[in-house]
């Protein structure tokens, strides 16, 4: 056997294998997009993977069963204004914590750290005291809020802190030799250079805000400022079983935008990965 | 264009002092090298002159304009740094105009300064690309684009060769060189080889510990070195001291030797004899051989090792009992304190 048929057989060992692992993953995706387009009674019938009628239909329903459409735009514009924010804040806070030498930088990185180990179960009851007092309860303002300046935002300054620490300093020493104010760098050199560590606050922001349930659950009230996670649980008979064949293919919608996310930040990671330092 | 004064510059971070009172003056044009050991404060030095590191204390004049609290961009310098610090999200292009573009200088005069600038270092095949996609001596070319662009009245130059194989280095540091003398600029060149300070400068100044050992042209410090330290730091391989009383033929040496404590020997002004011929005599322990000469390492009873440049194909083998002479005017005389001592027979010219 020649090195390439044993390259080649060694491949295909490995494809086959990727794949037996992958089934667990993929397998519940399939059956969700394929039981969006069944009826109910198929759901629970002869199991199939396709289904035998195609109900498309289902789609249709989801729209009118409630302000599904709505609730749809709120989770995206909720999720990107969360996601835009938290990118601004953090960059310039990670900046801050990671260029800028002030009195307790160092204890503050520590204290805000710190803040990650209470439980966000654990702040909830008093952050809707909070938000109740302020006015805000059964709007968005908690909902984009407390995940910029909560634990969320938190982990994102410290990645966005550990990427700037790493950026070559002469390249601001450049960069302030040509003129550059200290925001200037960090617009023009700082963030240009950090694409991966944006891209990758992006989708775990973004992800963390169209997944986020209990927030919603607790702040919001009226059905048209749900956000995705709260509508999904909707979908009920009168008698509060769940519309299987409505939630599937609910859920099957709700996937898309992060499926988006996916394509454009991992784009975004390899291309930043590509571009080296200072020398090399 | 301008020179550069510094009047006693100091420089500390915290309570340790990098820059203990550098006076210095550079005069319009003038190709100096600040060199030293890792640590001596040079390239700290070349911050502070930049406007990079705030000074502590002191006057730095570019011409005649006090710049202590300028900010480094308006200061008139521009710096080429070790890691050719280019920005590698912009095109050769962008690079080189970016800091005119930060200034609001009008595109087309960025363009066709640019170009000059490129046409000057041979890089116009390579304005579209990105600093990833060129070779480390075109990075550094361009590095030092970024620099012209920006018509400075003082160019800084932070080791720019070190990160450049030894072929590329020697190349780049004639394109420096001819660059100098076509632009006719103040440069002030940091690095730790004194063969590139010895090659380029115009003045060299020599550190340690954030002091100035000397100051003066390539020649007069190989030739009248002021003390122990700078006749060991330039040439190489470096010169050999030893104590005067150690070496039994001292007196031989002639000329006055009152207050030598030790006597310095360059190696290629040493000699290889028949070991009865020389001044002294020793065993040589290794020998290296580098080409064109030998290096070879000579111990020599109660004085240490030696070593002596021999010149040619033939050389001394190791175990070899050898003799070596040298010059008496080659030998230079230092104090208890490492202070050069002016002798009448040693050097021609020396007061």
């Amino acid at each position: 056997m020649t090195y390439r048929q044993q390259q080649r057989i060694k491949r295909i060992c490995w494809v086959i294998s990727l794949s037996i692992v992958a089934i667990p993953f993929v397998f519940p995706f399939l059956w969700m997009v394929s039981s969006g387009f069944k009826s109910a009674n198929e759901i629970f019938g002869q199991p199939s993977l396709l289904p035998d009628v195609w109900r498309w239909r289902n789609f249709v329903e989801v729209f009118e069963y409630q302000p599904f459409a709505r609730q749809y735009f709120n989770s995206i514009y909720i999720a990107l204004v969360v996601t835009g924010l938290t990118l601004i804040v953090s960059s310039l806070a990670g900046y801050a914590l990671a260029r800028i030498r002030f009195a307790g930088s160092v204890l503050l990185v520590v204290f805000l750290l710190s803040a990650l180990m209470v439980p966000e179960e654990v702040t909830i009851i008093p952050n809707f005291f909070l938000i109740r007092w302020l006015g805000l309860t059964d709007t968005h303002v908690p909902l984009i809020l407390l995940p910029v300046f909560g634990p969320q935002g938190v982990v994102a300054t410290f990645l966005m802190r550990q990427y700037f620490m790493a950026l070559p300093k002469d390249l601001e020493d450049a960069g302030e030799l040509d003129g550059l104010s200290r925001i200037g760098i960090w617009w023009r050199i700082a963030l240009p250079l950090s694409r991966p560590a944006l891209a990758a606050v992006a989708i775990i922001t973004f992800l963390h805000s169209w997944n986020l349930f209990l927030e919603p659950l607790v702040f919001l009230s009226s059905l048209e400022k749900f956000t995705l996670p709260l509508a999904l649980g909707n979908f009920t008979d009168p008698y509060g079983m769940p519309l299987w064949h409505l939630q599937l293919a609910a859920t099957s919608l709700a996937v898309v935008p992060v499926i988006i996310v996916y394509v454009i930040a991992q784009r975004q990671i390899v291309e930043s990965f590509a571009m080296t330092g200072v020398k090399g | 264009m301008a020179g550069l004064t510094l009047n006693n510059v100091t420089k500390k971070f915290g309570a340790v002092s990098v820059i203990k009172g550098v006076d210095l003056e550079v005069n319009d044009g003038d190709f100096v090298v600040f060199v030293g050991p890792s640590g001596c404060g040079k390239s700290t030095l070349l911050r502070v002159i930049s406007g990079l590191e705030d000074v502590s204390g002191g006057e730095i004049r570019i011409g005649d304009r006090l710049v202590n609290d300028v900010q480094a961009a308006r200061r008139g310098v521009a710096m080429v740094f070790q890691s050719y610090a280019l920005y590698p999200h912009l095109t050769v292009e962008q690079n080189m105009g970016f800091g005119l573009k930060v200034r609001k200088v009008k595109p087309a005069d960025i363009k066709t300064r640019v170009r000059e600038a490129a046409a000057t270092l041979k890089l116009e095949d390579f304005l579209e690309r990105y600093p990833r996609e060129l070779s480390g001596g075109q990075r550094q070319r361009v590095a030092i684009g970024r620099a012209i662009v920006s018509d400075p009245a003082i160019f800084l130059f932070d080791e720019p060769l070190s990160n450049l194989d030894a072929e590329l280095r020697v190349h780049m540091r004639a394109e420096i060189a001819a660059l100098h003398q076509r632009l006719g600029n103040t440069m002030i060149y940091v690095t730790h080889d004194q063969i590139e300070a010895m090659t380029l400068a115009d003045r060299i100044v020599i550190l340690r510990d954030g002091q100035i050992e000397q100051v003066g042209s390539p020649r007069e410090l190989y030739s009248h070195p002021k003390n122990v330290f700078v006749a060991q730091f330039i040439g190489s391989p470096k010169m050999n001291v030893v104590e005067a009383a150690s070496l039994s033929a001292v007196s031989e040496i002639g000329g006055d030797l009152a207050g030598v404590v030790s006597v310095g020997m360059r190696p290629e002004h040493l000699t290889v004899t028949q070991p009865t011929d020389g001044l002294f005599r020793g065993r040589v322990s290794l020998s290296e051989y580098t080409g064109a000469g030998s290096l070879l390492h000579v111990e020599v009873p109660g004085s240490g090792t030696f070593l002596v440049l021999q010149n040619g194909p033939e050389a001394a083998e190791t175990g070899a009992e050898i003799g070596l002479s040298i010059e008496p005017e080659n030998v230079h005389r230092f104090d208890a304190n490492g202070l050069r001592i002016p002798s009448s027979n040693s050097l021609k010219g020396e007061t």
